[in-house]
């Protein structure tokens, strides 16, 4: 079975600085629990960073199964005023 | 209610004499005078919100004034709230403006958010705005929640239910508050000036827009703004079940915030004198955590420098010194740094860290050749 899949990653605030917004190739994966480990080992910083995931903009609160050219935004919180 | 002021926005389609009769009767609290603060007030005072209260402990800066712009060069020094409340009434004299010169805390931000309809939070640090969010959420009190970083800022509402009648807080997007001075602040990180003023401004547009009943709030959404590129992006947010806030007052008041329950600080925190006398004791290590282009340059001999960058290397190397204290721009960073210490060496070694930091007790570090 072919299970490559098109990710379109959008990065916010200091994410940026780490994962540029980009297609991302991926295979073998399935959902977004495993997407954080598969980023958190391409982009070390990033498991030191607290981020939240959001699936074709509604922010992850569970595992979530992912297709074929999702969009998967990652963004930390800001706190500044 | 004399009406001219208000002409050119009740002439608006939707909005009407009706609209500003709601105004005028609105009560609003905003907690922060800064650089989402001032904007945030400015509009909401020019458009005749009726009750507003302003709330911040802090001084004038000149640092403030590239985004605080309530403040004039003058200013420096002066109360915030004390400025900003002349400033505000100059401009509209027939409104109610209220400073609170105070920090919020558990024990007063209950009865401050109760005599409020709205509130809305351009702090500057997540102790606030967790405390905010906490306080907001057992009180149901709507909560409009604005965030500036760099070049970026973030917009939405809480506790307001949409039509499905769900409501959510900020703990649904993050549950727990990051550790300290893992984030950047402004002071930290920069800021330019017009992102709070954009972010600022969109907060008091919501205001209005629930205050009136005109147009779609950012109920559920999470609006993020990137002045750079002009895009904006939302996300929606449902009610997660991953945390437990407190559901009376008295279990409010007796909360520990997780962050508290997860690193007991056991270092310390100390003012320039103290560290002034950390400096005469024979084991003494004067560490300096910030990157090697941040000004000014303070003497290597007394103060090594170990950048936080830097930071998980130096955890390796074993340090022989009793007393080891940390110090960065701010006061923030170094705490960060001395977490880190206290969980490597704890009760081994004493760990201090500068509070206020560099900026602070500038007198005490500016030296005839990093003066700048």
């Amino acid at each position: 079975m072919h299970n490559t899949m098109e990710l379109e990653i959008i990065s916010f605030g200091k994410i940026a600085e780490v994962i540029q917004s980009q297609q991302l190739q991926i295979s073998g994966l399935s959902n977004t629990d495993e997407l954080k480990v598969y980023l958190e080992k391409s982009f070390p910083p990033l498991s030191r960073m607290t981020y939240k995931l959001a699936l074709n903009k509604i922010i992850v609160k569970e595992n979530l199964q992912l297709k074929n050219k999702d969009t998967v935004a990652i963004m930390p919180p800001f706190s500044g005023g | 209610m004399k009406t001219e002021r208000y002409d050119r926005q009740i002439i608006l389609h939707g909005f009407g004499e009706e609209a500003q009769f709601r105004l005028s009767a609105a009560r609003v609290l905003v907690i922060g005078a800064g650089g989402l603060g001032c904007p945030i007030l400015q509009y909401l005072v020019a458009a005749g919100t009726g009750h507003i209260g302003i709330v911040d402990d802090d001084t004038i800066a000149l640092s403030n004034l590239q985004r605080q712009i309530l403040f004039s060069t003058a200013d420096v020094g002066k109360l915030k709230t004390i400025v900003a409340v002349q400033r505000l009434q100059e401009m509209n004299p027939e409104i109610e403006i209220k400073p609170f010169n105070l920090r919020i805390q558990k024990n007063n931000i209950l009865d401050l958010l109760k005599a409020y309809d709205i509130i809305i939070d351009g702090t500057d640090n997540f102790d606030s705005r967790y405390l905010i969010n906490d306080a907001c959420t057992l009180l149901k009190k709507p909560l409009i929640f604005a965030a500036v970083s760099g070049y970026e800022g973030q917009l939405a509402i809480f506790n307001v239910k949409d039509h499905q009648g769900k409501a959510t807080n900020y703990r649904d997007i993050f549950p727990v508050s990051p550790q300290a001075g893992e984030i950047p602040n402004c002071a930290e990180n920069g800021v330019l000036g017009v992102v709070p003023g954009i972010i600022g401004a969109m907060a008091a547009a919501e205001a209005i827009k629930m205050i009136t009943g005109i147009g779609k709030p950012l109920i559920n959404i999470l609006l993020h703004y990137n002045l750079l590129n002009q895009e904006q992006y939302q996300m929606h947010i449902t009610p997660a079940t991953d945390y437990t806030l407190p559901t009376t007052e008295d279990d409010f008041l007796k909360m520990n915030n997780h962050h508290d329950l997860e690193s007991p600080s056991t270092y310390i925190e100390v003012d320039a004198i103290q560290m002034h006398a950390l400096q005469q004791l024979p084991s003494t290590l004067l560490i300096d955590v910030r990157e090697r282009h941040e000004v000014p340059v303070l003497d290597p001999v007394t103060y090594i420098k170990v950048p936080m960058s830097e930071f998980d290397t130096f955890l390796n190397t074993d340090i022989q010194e009793e007393n080891i204290l940390l110090l960065c721009q701010h006061g923030i960073r170094s705490v960060a740094a001395a977490e880190a210490l206290q969980e490597k060496y704890g009760h081994s070694k004493k760990i201090y860290s500068l509070k206020g930091g560099i900026v602070k007790w500038r007198d005490h570090f500016l030296t005839p050749s990093n003066e700048r």
